[in-house]
């Protein structure tokens, strides 16, 4: 077991970046690289980066192929309205999944494909489950969940092909003080806009559960989905209240105002963030300590709690004043 | 003679501090009860199912004016495991909702009903008082996080009489494995008085390998009722309008 090679795609990420530092820890990791369009968020020790753009197909298949590893963790996944608007997040994506998935296929030495999902990807259609658990049917009713859809596809087709297991992981909307989230944008906004008449309940999950549970994913070989969603519930009027923000009700029309204002004020409100505070967004974590050992570490109202802890801007000033 | 006329002018006086004094002692012990569930309970949050404690004691309390329910038979069901409750119904009587509010006060837990519209705001509302869709999957998810639900059988006009049991929700409790409970309910339109009596665990007769084991269960269940319901009898407002026949046993 010890000694296995891993490889981490979207390491540049807050998120593929925490992962990557756990990893380091790990035991049965021995060798580790990575890549991604940004160089990471802080200092790896054993990992070993590549920075190359998700389109550099030729140069990703030679860097993974050389590599040659066991396990792969595909993180590299770009949210709507996060990082990227939601059209070039989606093509990065798919550029990201397609080369980074393909030349894994290439490595003889693959056991094990490991890829970061969403609980987006079962839709929140009008009688689709208020829990869903890992068996009930993928029915994406926004971008993002399309998108994770489509990872999932991608992976699952090559592992049938050369005979690989794959597991998804598929994570509540993540929030940590520097993942950028478009949900954590909207709720550390000075007013939140919710749904008067709905104000349905979601939960979210940590960044280092999340880190956690892909590590977990990557250690027992998981070869089947798993919701990774933090315990418990919020509303977003709770939310707010909870951050002493101030709600803003809104009814049908509002909402494209909300959403063109929010736009401008620098949280953009995607699709899949609108469904949220319309349908609400919560799944069946029971699955979690049978197939990966662990269970999230903060309930869902903590790391709202937490959301609001984070401090706007830390000013430091100089130890030694020049000018 | 003067002593024996002392206790009869005494006795209603006695009855009537013991009876102040219950009534006080009563009072007290709820407002403690509610003061210490007030502040055990975090504000401002739902359940993994979005259930609003809050909003349901809110509900419950509210519910006061129209039923005042009798729960009878509870202790059969586990504080802490998952069951399915299967209750009579009637058009517009509301029974599992209020079968779910007085369970849930009885036993001092969670308790959630099957059928919720997936519409808002109706559907909202119903699932923070603790509301699922109508949907096996649904059902069975509930049933093994371990929590307590409650479903109604097809609405039935006649008296005695239980409509069809849905045999695919009770097959996600036995999918789920958990116990099935019958209740029967009797309501009236015409006053608060309300009764809702939990039998025993329903048992599946034989052992089947396939779907037939829930089809099984399901009639089972059905026939529990209305056999619970006989035993019930007919409830009473002690007016008049009991001559007419709208007793409306089993929950109009």
């Amino acid at each position: 077991m010890g000694g296995r090679r891993v490889f981490v795609s979207g390491v540049g990420g807050e998120l593929g970046t925490l992962i990557a530092s756990l990893l380091e820890d790990e035991s049965w990791v021995g060798e580790l690289s990575g890549i991604d369009a940004d160089p990471p968020r802080r200092r790896l020790h054993r990992t070993a980066f590549h920075r190359m753009h998700p389109d550099e197909h030729d140069r990703i298949v030679e860097t993974v192929t050389k590599f040659n590893p066991h396990v792969l963790v595909h993180v590299g996944v770009w949210e709507p309205d996060a990082r990227a608007a939601p059209h070039v997040a989606a093509t990065l994506t798919d550029q990201a999944a397609t080369s980074i998935i393909g030349a894994a296929a290439e490595c003889p030495a693959l056991e094990n494909v490991i890829v970061r999902s969403g609980i987006e990807i079962y839709g929140r259609a009008r009688g689709a489950l208020t829990r869903p658990s890992e068996s009930a049917p993928i029915q994406p009713t926004s971008q993002w969940g399309h998108t994770v859809a489509g990872i999932e596809h991608t992976a699952a087709l090559v592992g049938e092909r050369v005979g690989v297991t794959v597991g998804a992981v598929r994570l509540a909307p993540v929030l940590g003080p520097h993942v950028p989230s478009p949900l954590g944008r909207l709720l550390r906004m000075p007013a939140v806009p919710f749904s008067v008449l709905a104000d349905p309940p979601f939960a979210v999950i940590q960044d280092r559960d999340a880190a956690l549970a892909i590590v977990a994913a990557a250690r027992v070989g998981l070869s089947e989905p798993v919701n990774v969603v933090a315990p418990g519930a919020i509303t977003v009027l709770q939310a707010a209240r909870r951050g002493r923000r101030i709600p803003i009700p809104l009814i049908g029309r509002d909402w494209r105002i909300a959403r063109a204002m929010s736009h401008m004020l620098g949280a953009p409100i995607p699709d899949h963030l609108s469904e949220v505070f319309h349908r609400g967004r919560l799944a069946d974590n029971s699955r979690m300590q049978e197939l990966l050992g662990i269970v999230p570490e903060t309930k869902t109202t903590d790391v709202v709690d937490r959301l609001y802890d984070w401090p706007t801007v830390i000013r430091q000033p100089a130890r030694i004043q020049v000018a | 003679m003067s002593s024996s006329l002392g206790r009869v002018i005494n006795f209603p006086a006695r009855r009537g501090t013991e009876l102040a004094t219950s009534v006080v002692s009563r009072a007290t012990s709820g407002i403690s009860a509610a003061t210490t569930r007030f502040t055990a309970e975090q504000t401002a949050t739902v359940d993994d199912w979005g259930r609003d404690p809050q909003l349901v004691r809110m509900i419950t309390t509210l519910s006061h004016f129209r039923w005042s329910v009798t729960v009878g038979g509870d202790q059969h069901l586990k504080r802490r495991k998952g069951a399915l409750v299967v209750v009579n119904a009637r058009r517009f009587a509301l029974a599992p909702i209020f079968s779910a509010l007085a369970i849930s006060e009885a036993l001092d837990r969670p308790v959630r009903f099957v059928g919720r519209p997936d519409t808002a705001p109706i559907g909202s509302f119903s699932r923070r008082l603790g509301g699922l869709l109508d949907h096996p999957d649904e059902v069975a998810g509930a049933l093994s996080a371990g929590e307590l639900v409650v479903m109604g059988a097809d609405h039935d006009p006649r008296l005695r009489e239980v409509g069809i049991v849905d045999h695919a929700l009770v097959g996600a409790a036995m999918l789920s494995s958990v116990p099935v409970f019958p209740a029967a309910t009797a309501s009236n339109p015409m006053s608060r008085n309300a009764r809702i009596e939990v039998g025993s665990a329903t048992r599946p007769g034989r052992k089947r390998r396939g779907p037939l084991a829930e089809l099984e269960l399901a009639d089972r269940v059905r026939d529990d009722i209305e056999l619970m319901l006989e035993e019930m009898g007919e409830m009473r407002t002690g007016t008049p309008l009991d001559w007419l026949p709208i007793t409306a046993m089993g929950g109009s």
